[in-house]
């Protein structure tokens, strides 16, 4: 036995290439197995017979491609060296291998395996610098030599090769064994056997696609990611473009759009996003990633779709449905990965099935559509699949069509209430563990037996105005956390003396305490359907911080001393205070004693068991501070119009558009005037507390901002609007106001309101900012027509207002002692800060939208929409889409998508009396309408602002969020759409709703329960608070129930 | 890639061994003139070479003395260069340690320490290049060494390691068969066939240990029969010497 050495790079386990050193033995008794042979190898096994005109010897290029053809029954006499098994071991993997091996050891097939490279004379030593390939042919042509020779040159041996090289050096050098291609000895050898030659052609055929595919990818599913030095450089050079990616939501599988930011946006002149279509031009950006793009050349730009569409549906024909071409890019990089965790589901059962039998990996679906499918490697794929399930993603190489994940969490099954709404939480990333021991522990304690007291110490250092002032809280009935309190009264130089009082949170907060830390984290309290989620522990929200009647209370108060007759502001100051609520009101209550209503004085608990006397005395006393006060807020109120206050929120609107309306009521709210009171005097505080933080600290004031919309983007308004002759202006905010005043059409009220929510859908979000980070000219709140403005009157349930309460008291301190900097934020942490807290609250209205709608959906799901009234309304249609329309439902507040065109292709015909079904035809859409004429000839026009009678159903989806969908029935207003029945009808629903919820689950039957507090407790967030803050909430809420996200919808 | 199987079905190892099959061992003895004894051993591209000094009187503390026989000083230690990639190991590491501590019992069993009471003797082994069965050479060479210094010894001690593919038991490990299975290692005294060590790492069933022991018996009686003939040919070598 002969001893070499073989060596050989291989990759260290630090990835560095280490040189091995392998022995390799050579021996002379590699038995050759055919039954030709005269030397003495030894027979056993099987063996090569010998009644075969010639032996064949595929190399093992051959071997790896064309396997298939040598199974061939017909094919006798083949040898495959060892050389060859090894080439197709490494490269072709073990499935490949394996069918090789079956191949050898089945009887039928006359074929056998020569160890060549263990025989002492077929072996040659790979050269240096010789390539592999040739190594191998050249082996494998020694080893045919070999073969030859030791059988005395009894048969003659084929060696098959694909390599012309090899063909050329090797065909006449030893007699006896040839050196011909695949092909020539197919044509030579076999040319009867025409399957054989079938499957030669298709194999090449396929071989040469794959080459060709390829070369253009290099045999990766996407391009490398470009180096962060280089997509640095790029980006200052303004050759790559940064920005945030967003997925649109139904074309998830094609259509992205990157949203500027950085140094990009400021040189180029591009004004839109940069639309990046198809899967590879996003190369793994996944939505919510910081990318850098590349744009492509003009003539590679394309248009994005403007049909309605499923996710489901992934081919469609593009091309009469895009609109005009918009710059595009593809992807060269991602800066930042936003990877969270993602709620998914695993496949079916059925689905399962297709996918092999090699269960080990599994491709789930997340729930949110614009994240791609995740492979996850598990064996609890079975278990698992009735259950929503929290995954992470862990890489995506650029060879993989698909990321990688792990499995993390079980969040409950499909379906089950309680899943869902952890799957909402999860996928808004809200945390909402309960509060822990720790932060509790830092809590004042607080029992019926034993309330919370005055520090006395405390008492020395604030202002006592609990004897001297009537301070009273309007709020709705029911309300629990009482933030805000009022008072007013004449100084003694006959001026009148205005305050608004906040419950000192940050007293009991302390800055960076385990409290504030969570509530820093949380930055809001969530409130959904049905539920809500505090954001402070609720013996503060509830019990110490709220301002209760009749018990001392810390506060913050801002004092105004007004003039007594213009109401001018002659001076005001801010003050750490204790009071004592007089009376906690409920609005229909302040609003009766204004109205001079002596009936509502029974309802005043405060007001019983007093003799009438002081009774009388009292009652007088209120009902002059509460004119009084409405007196100042109409006065405030016409000010601040006059500057161009935008007043979008029509009482209609809000009682309508409200996200809960299917368990809320209906009937058009009473305007009560002490709403607007209310709301003017805090935003009159904000106001105020804006200023003199904002003076204080120049560059580390925390402020609220709402930026001027931009023009393009309430083209589709003007547009809608001209559709039914109306004209508005929307140069400045006051112009608008006006002119969405004047566009009212008295026969439908709600042509007005859809108006004002795609006025409120094209302007922008307002936010919390730092003034350090932002020019003095951008601090400006465009809805309410104020220079500046902040958050400060409800600390108990956001977080900005308890940074500012923090901020007003620094700024009053340094007044008297001189620097107080602690605990107030840089500027750079400051608007880190305000970033969270923006993003903390968008993900708060989407939860509250995503639990709306799933409580929309169990609704629906179980009326059958054929037998069911409830399911059939009336709808306006709001926009023209070229395959159908989009449907606002005013008496459910759904916003849905009809289509005009169904998945057969059939279009929506019209019969004699108005109802409808589908029948072949095409469609036409215009600005205005959207005709659809059948191939009978018969049409029919859809237009704006037509009054349509629609079906709800619901779209079930096993991955995903139950959608709402519309289906026309019929071309005319739904017949019972007055309003009386409709009311009638509503009432039925709130009930039913409850009823089936408490009965699909008891879990949810609580819920539901609690969801009527939850209902009182949204009242006291929309109406007792500041009007700004209601505002913004109401106009977030329309914008989030249009059907599509905002990127998508501003441009169409 | 699929992963290289141990043993093909034409019954081949990775090499081109078959699975009783050894690496080739070259051995030489007497290599250092000023040791007592010394010997260096290839097997396959495992290079070891062993020292020893002594019996001679206890140095350092004698209390470590044993009244009745001789301590056997065994130290373990690896060339930097001996692996692919450089790495120092001044003061030696764990695994050096415990392989010390087996050489030394492995020795006492095979030396006959009650010759030389409350005197040492000192085995050094060095591996020079590290290919799969450290121990099992060091064992060999050290069993050299110790003859080459004329301490008696009850027989020689052979060492081999052998593992398992499937069901066929593959004699003397190469580091590439070092993926897949148990390792059995043996120290065996072939003459009387008693063992001097056994080392199984990883589980294996009952049922295979005795094939899994037959297999590396039989290479240690092979090994055996290879260290007979080195140790003949030196004294042959040494006698011719000192006959001139």
């Amino acid at each position: 036995m002969l001893r070499t050495e073989k060596v050989l790079q291989l990759r260290g386990q630090q990835g560095r290439s280490v040189r091995v050193v392998r022995e390799h033995y050579l021996r002379p008794d590699v038995p050759c197995r055919s039954a030709l042979c005269r030397a003495a190898c030894p027979r056993d096994g099987k063996l090569l017979s010998d009644d075969v005109t010639h032996y064949v010897v595929p190399d093992c290029k051959v071997v790896q491609d064309y396997l298939e053809i040598l199974e061939f029954p017909e094919l006798k006499g083949i040898i495959f060296m060892q050389t060859a098994c090894q080439a197709v071991q490494h490269q072709k993997g073990r499935r490949q291998y394996n069918k090789l091996r079956n191949l050898v050891k089945d009887a039928r097939h006359d074929c056998i395996v020569f160890a060549n490279e263990f025989h002492q004379h077929s072996y040659l030593p790979r050269e240096k610098g010789e390539s592999m390939d040739k190594w191998q042919t050249r082996s494998i042509y020694n080893a045919a030599v070999w073969y030859y020779n030791h059988c005395l040159g009894q048969m003659p041996v084929v060696m098959v090769t694909e390599d012309e090289d090899a063909i050329r050096q090797y065909g006449n050098e030893t007699e006896g064994v040839f050196v011909i291609s695949f092909k020539n000895y197919l044509d030579n050898f076999w040319p009867d056997l025409k399957a054989a030659h079938e499957l030669f052609d298709s194999i090449l055929q396929t071989r040469r696609e794959r080459e060709s595919e390829s070369q253009e990818n290099n045999g990766k599913e996407y391009p490398e990611h470009l180096p962060v030095e280089i997509l640095e450089a790029g980006i200052k050079s303004g050759r790559y473009i940064q920005g945030t990616l967003n997925v649109n939501k139904h074309r998830a599988q094609v259509e992205a759009f990157v949203r500027l930011q950085g140094f990009g946006s400021k040189e180029t002149e591009l004004q839109s996003d940069i639309l990046i279509y198809g899967a590879r031009a996003r190369n793994r950006a996944i939505h919510g990633d910081v990318v850098a793009v590349e744009l492509l050349p003009l003539q590679e730009w394309k248009g994005r779709t403007v049909a309605l569409c499923e996710n489901e549906t992934e081919d469609k024909a593009l091309a009469d449905t895009s609109g005009d071409p918009m710059p595009t890019g593809k992807v060269v990089g991602i800066i930042q990965k936003n990877w969270r965790d993602y709620v998914v589901t695993f496949p079916s059962k059925e689905e399962n099935q297709s996918q092999g039998r090699n269960a080990q990996k599994v491709l789930v679906t997340p729930w949110d559509y614009r994240i791609p499918k995740i492979r996850i490697s598990t064996q609890q794929a079975e278990a698992l699949q009735e259950y929503r399930v929290v995954v992470r993603i862990d890489s995506w190489e650029s060879t993989s069509v698909y990321p990688n994940g792990h499995f993390v969490r079980v969040l409950g099954k499909i379906g089950d209430l309680e899943g869902e709404i952890a799957a909402i939480l999860v996928e808004n990333s809200i945390c909402v563990a309960p509060f822990s021991e720790i932060q509790m522990s830092e809590m004042p304690t607080s029992s019926s037996k034993n309330p919370w007291k005055v520090n006395p110490e405390e008492e020395k250092k604030r202002l006592d105005l609990r004897d001297t002032h009537l301070i009273f809280s309007i709020d709705p009935k029911g309300c629990e956390d009482v933030d805000d309190a009022l008072s007013v009264r004449t100084l003694p130089n006959g001026n009148l003396e205005l305050g608004v009082h906040i419950a000192d949170v940050t007293h009991f907060v302390a800055a960076n305490s385990y409290t504030d830390v969570e509530a820093r984290a949380r930055a809001t309290t969530y409130y959904l359907a049905d539920r809500r989620y505090d954001m402070l522990p609720s013996v503060l929200s509830a019990d110490i911080c709220s301002l209760l009647s009749g018990v001392d209370r810390y506060a913050v108060s801002v004092l105004w001393e007004l003039e007594k007759e213009s109401y001018e502001m002659l001076r005001v100051c801010y003050n750490k205070t204790i009071i004592r609520s007089a009376y906690k009101l409920v609005y229909e209550a302040a609003q009766g004693l204004l109205d001079g209503d002596t009936n509502v004085v029974d309802d005043i608990p405060e007001l019983k068991n007093l003799d009438e006397r002081t009774k009388q005395k009292k009652l007088s006393d209120l009902v002059w501070a509460i004119s009084k006060l409405t007196d100042i807020a109409r006065h405030v109120r016409a000010k601040r119009d006059s500057c161009g206050a935008l007043e979008l929120e029509g009482v209609e609107i809000r009682v309508q558009l409200d996200d809960k309306n299917n368990i809320h009521d209906l009937i058009p709210k009473q305007p009560l005037e002490v709403h607007e009171t209310v709301a003017e005097c805090m935003i009159l505080a904000n106001h105020w507390v804006a200023k003199k933080i904002s003076e204080h600290f120049p560059h580390q004031a925390l402020l609220r901002q709402h930026p001027p919309p931009r023009q393009e983007f309430f083209t589709e308004l003007r547009e809608c609007a001209s559709a039914k002759g109306f004209s508005i202006d929307t140069r400045s905010n006051k112009a608008l106001a006006e002119s969405l005043d004047k566009a009212n059409d008295p026969l439908d009220p709600i042509v007005n309101k859809l108006l004002r929510s795609m006025a409120t859908h094209a302007m922008s979000n307002a936010v919390y900012f730092s003034t350090g980070s932002c020019p003095k000219e951008e601090f400006h709140h465009y809805g309410l027509a104020l220079e500046k403005y902040t958050h400060f009157t409800s600390p108990i349930r956001r977080y900005a207002d308890i940074v500012v309460h923090r901020l007003l008291m620094a700024a009053t301190l340094k007044e008297t002692k001189g620097d107080v900097k602690d605990n107030i934020f840089s500027n750079k942490d400051l608007q880190e800060l305000c970033r969270h807290i923006n993003n903390r609250n968008r993900a708060a209205q989407r939860a509250q939208k995503q639990s709306t709608e799933l409580f929309q959906c169990m609704y629906f799901k179980d009326k059958t929409p054929e037998t069911d009234e409830r399911c059939v309304a009336d709808g306006v249609i709001y926009s023209i889409r070229t395959n159908g329309v989009l449907v606002f439902v005013p008496r459910y507040g759904i916003k849905g998508a009809a289509y005009m065109k169904n998945k057969e292709g059939l279009v929506i015909a019209c019969q004699g009396d108005k109802s409808c079904e589908w029948k072949p035809g095409s469609l036409h859409r215009f600005q205005n309408k959207i005709t659809s004429t059948t191939t009978t000839g018969e049409s029919v026009t859809l237009s704006l602002f037509d009054h349509i009678t629609v079906k709800i159903l619901v779209q079930t989806s096993r991955c995903h969020a139950d959608t709402i969908k519309l289906e026309i029935t019929r071309n005319a207003t739904y017949q019972t759409s007055d309003t009386e029945v409709s009311q009638k009808n509503f009432h039925v629903v709130k009930s039913d709703l409850v009823k089936q919820v408490s009965q699909s689950a008891e879990a949810a039957q609580r819920a539901q329960e609690k969801a009527r507090v939850d209902v009182i407790d949204e009242d006291y967030q929309e109406y007792c608070q500041t009007k700004g803050a209601s505002l913004y909430q109401l106009l977030e809420e329309i914008r989030d129930l249009a059907l599509l996200d905002v990127s998508a919808d501003i441009r169409t | 890639m699929a992963a290289p199987e141990l043993l093909s079905d034409e019954g081949y190892r990775a090499d081109g061994r078959r699975p009783a099959e050894l690496r080739k061992v070259r051995a030489r003895m007497g290599v250092f003139a000023q040791a007592d004894g010394s010997a260096y051993i290839e097997q396959g591209n495992t290079k070891a070479l062993a020292v020893v000094y002594g019996p001679h009187e206890m140095r350092g503390s004698r209390s470590k003395a044993l009244p009745d026989r001789a301590l056997v000083n065994c130290q373990y230690s690896m060339a930097t260069f001996s692996t692919g990639e450089r790495r120092r190991r001044p003061h030696g590491d764990r695994q050096a340690g415990e392989l010390a501590l087996h050489l030394k019992q492995t020795f006492e069993a095979a030396i006959l320490t009650h010759l030389y009471p409350r005197s040492q003797i000192d085995i050094y082994v060095q591996i020079l290049q590290a290919d799969g069965g450290n121990y099992c050479a060091c064992v060999n060479a050290a069993t050299l060494a110790v003859m080459d210094a004329g301490i008696p010894m009850r027989d020689y001690v052979c060492a081999c390691s052998a593992g398992l593919a499937e069901d066929t038991p593959l004699a003397d490990r190469s580091p590439e068969e070092a993926a897949g299975g148990p390792r059995l290692v043996l120290a065996l005294l072939p003459a009387s066939g008693q063992i001097a060590l056994l080392q199984l790492s990883a589980r294996l069933h009952q049922e295979r240990l005795e094939a899994a022991l037959e297999a590396a018996g039989q290479a240690c009686r092979a090994l055996h029969a290879v260290l007979d003939r080195v140790v003949r040919d030196r004294l042959r070598e040494v006698t011719a010497l000192l006959g001139d």
